[in-house]
């Protein structure tokens, strides 16, 4: 029998570190700390950086292994901006995040709340049904929902790629957690003043649980735009999403770094300049989510 | 009319309130179907639906094309998913993603989470930029900067050159490409291992460390007995995930880098029936390939949940 995955107990807990207890450490334990975790940072960012330190070289320094690039140009954004759509890409893969987003939080919340609110004879057969899905894998479901898909006549359109995505089981769970973790007593007011449960769920629940619901919109949103597999079936010959159109980049350019970086590079910015403004929560989001 | 206030109900994990009045409202016991309705016709649609459908196509033989129709073949695709050699080099490769991953997924993280323990301010919040970042560059842009690292004359053989190594195109030469692509999926979960081990570390209760310091305990013997038993859930809950999930997360950047290739040697479970599906469109086979795979990670999933909650020693 499949039983609910429960979080190990500090799963949800900010991700500070226990300060230090007891006696003072000497003061080379702290260095070695700085120096573990330097190199985990480094070698992770290294990469990243490699993908753009590569993009600004002028064609001839490519092969260069210098660290920081002696001479720097845009020749090759310019190459990529003039050899793809890039705009509308953009444009149709924010749509589609956005879309996405909105409807996981609106269907996780009323979900979450119906589930943490009342109790009705069905609750735990549903409860285990939204969790056994974290166990499915998209392969087992591709070929079915390919099918479906093209027999409702949506292949090669956006609707195809949202539809899929508006539900998942982390953000639904993710909210159950945190509304039922609300103090009882203020629905029941609420219900005392004459609100209705919708009434009580949008003034009352909502702007208590703000967090919880960047959370899950953050994690939809960078979840939605990095999709791969699903966007690359149902999009094979569109421009629409930018993953697609990278993809598509990546195999026609051949072995021209520079390009090939370039739009790499512009794949992940949207996705790097949410994550510099919003930093601790999209860290957050993604620890509370467990993965996926 | 005031009434003595009943005792209120203590707050548990569960609530179970006010059923009741719902209920004498008459139709007022539709009101939390209504709300779970959007989610739960999702997931039925998305998920259960097709799971069920992949079950019957099992027993089917068809291509794919609407115009051609299925032929009922009964176990016959099941006996020649077990019989195909192929099938079983993608087991054993999918036991050798598990295995090469979990030293990304629990040993290495561990080690630094429990090394950076003391790191606090400023410092911090940079270095977990750092490392968190690769979880969020997408799989195209993943596999296109490490393609070009590891290429013929990229960086790493560059480097590797220096000391007289050649590894020559990583991805060409059946010696290295499964390591490849295990190396750059744990570079992309090392970072959120950290973060989750991190805050496992951070939800033990300092007071038991304390304690055991005041009676002399020595930090190995605190680490030992009370640090690691208590992390031993975030432990057991990453190994689950590597388990179940390793075949899911090298899957794009199999697609993007090697298509399985070569001669086989980096094709998991997943791609192997996503190839029969898409690019053969043997329905049936790779349908049954799925509840094959469905069932036997089921299976592990139990098995492992019920270790989970035998050797998990909980803080209260």
């Amino acid at each position: 029998m499949l039983t609910p995955v429960e979080p190990p107990p500090g799963r949800a807990a900010p991700t500070t570190m226990p300060e230090p207890t007891g006696h003072r450490p000497p003061w080379w334990r702290g260095i070695g700390g700085h120096v573990v975790l330097a190199v985990a940072g480094l070698a992770s960012a290294f990469p990243v950086y490699w993908m753009y330190a590569t993009s600004v070289k002028p064609s001839e320094d490519v092969l260069d292994r210098r660290l920081v690039p002696a001479s720097v140009t845009l020749d090759n954004y310019a190459h990529v901006l003039a050899s793809l759509p890039f705009g509308s890409m953009l444009v149709g893969t924010f749509l589609m995040a956005a879309a996405v987003a909105a409807g996981t939080v609106l269907t996780s919340v009323l979900a979450a709340y119906a589930l943490a609110r009342w109790d009705f004879p069905a609750k735990r057969l549903i409860m285990l049904l939204i969790v056994c899905t974290w166990l499915v894998p998209v392969q087992a479901t591709m070929l079915p929902n390919y099918v479906l898909i093209s027999q409702l006549g949506l292949l090669e359109t956006l609707t195809a790629v949202v539809l899929p995505q508006l539900v998942t089981a982390v953000a639904v769970l993710l909210l159950f957690q945190h509304v039922s973790a609300f103090p009882r007593e203020l629905f029941d007011a609420a219900t005392m003043d004459g609100r209705s449960p919708f009434g009580t769920l949008v003034s009352v629940l909502l702007p208590n649980i703000r967090p919880a619901i960047a959370a899950v919109t953050i994690l939809a949103f960078i979840g939605a735009w990095n999709e791969y597999f699903w966007p690359t079936m149902v999009l094979r010959r569109s421009d629409d999403l930018i993953q697609v159109g990278i993809r598509s980049f990546l195999t026609s350019e051949g072995n021209d770094w520079g390009a090939l970086m370039a739009a790499s590079g512009l794949a992940c910015l949207p996705v790097f300049a949410l994550y510099f403004a919003l930093q601790r929560q999209v860290v957050d989001a993604f620890v509370r989510s467990g993965l996926r | 009319m005031l009434v003595d206030a009943a005792p209120l109900p203590v707050a548990g994990p569960v609530p179970t309130p006010a059923a009741a009045p719902a209920a004498a409202r008459g139709w007022g016991w539709v009101r939390p179907y209504l709300y779970l309705l959007p989610a739960v016709a999702g997931l039925v649609v998305w998920v259960y639906r097709p799971l069920v459908q992949t079950v019957e196509w099992s027993f089917y033989d068809w291509n794919l094309l609407p115009t051609t129709p299925a032929t009922w073949v009964g176990w016959q695709n099941y006996a020649e998913v077990m019989a195909l050699p192929e099938m079983h080099q993608a087991v054993v490769n999918t036991g050798w993603y598990v295995l090469g991953l979990l030293p990304f997924a629990v040993a290495v993280p561990m080690a630094i989470a429990l090394l950076s323990r003391r790191v606090g301010g400023r410092a911090r919040t940079v270095y977990q930029a750092l490392v968190f970042l690769p979880m969020l560059v997408t799989p195209v842009a993943t596999a296109a900067v490490w393609r070009w690292m590891l290429t013929q004359d990229g960086l790493v053989n560059q480097v590797l050159g220096v000391v007289g190594a050649d590894a020559g195109n990583w991805f060409r030469n059946v010696d290295t490409a499964l390591v490849a692509i295990i190396l750059i999926t744990g570079w992309q979960i090392t970072g959120f291992a950290v973060l989750v081990f991190a805050a496992g570390l951070a939800g033990i209760d300092g007071e038991y460390v304390q304690a055991a310091a005041l009676d002399g305990a020595s930090r190995r013997r605190i680490l030992g007995t009370i640090t690691l038993p208590l992390l031993s859930p975030t432990v057991l809950f990453m190994t689950l995930m590597t388990v179940l999930l390793s075949a899911q997360w090298s899957f794009a950047l199999i697609d993007l880098l090697t298509q399985g290739g070569p001669s086989g040697t980096t094709m998991n479970v997943y791609y192997l029936l996503y190839k029969f599906g898409f690019t053969n469109f043997d329905v049936g086979f790779a349908s049954a390939a799925s509840v094959v795979f469905f069932a036997a990670f089921g299976v592990l999933a139990a098995g492992l949940l019920a270790l989970l909650r035998r050797f998990s020693f909980y803080d209260n």
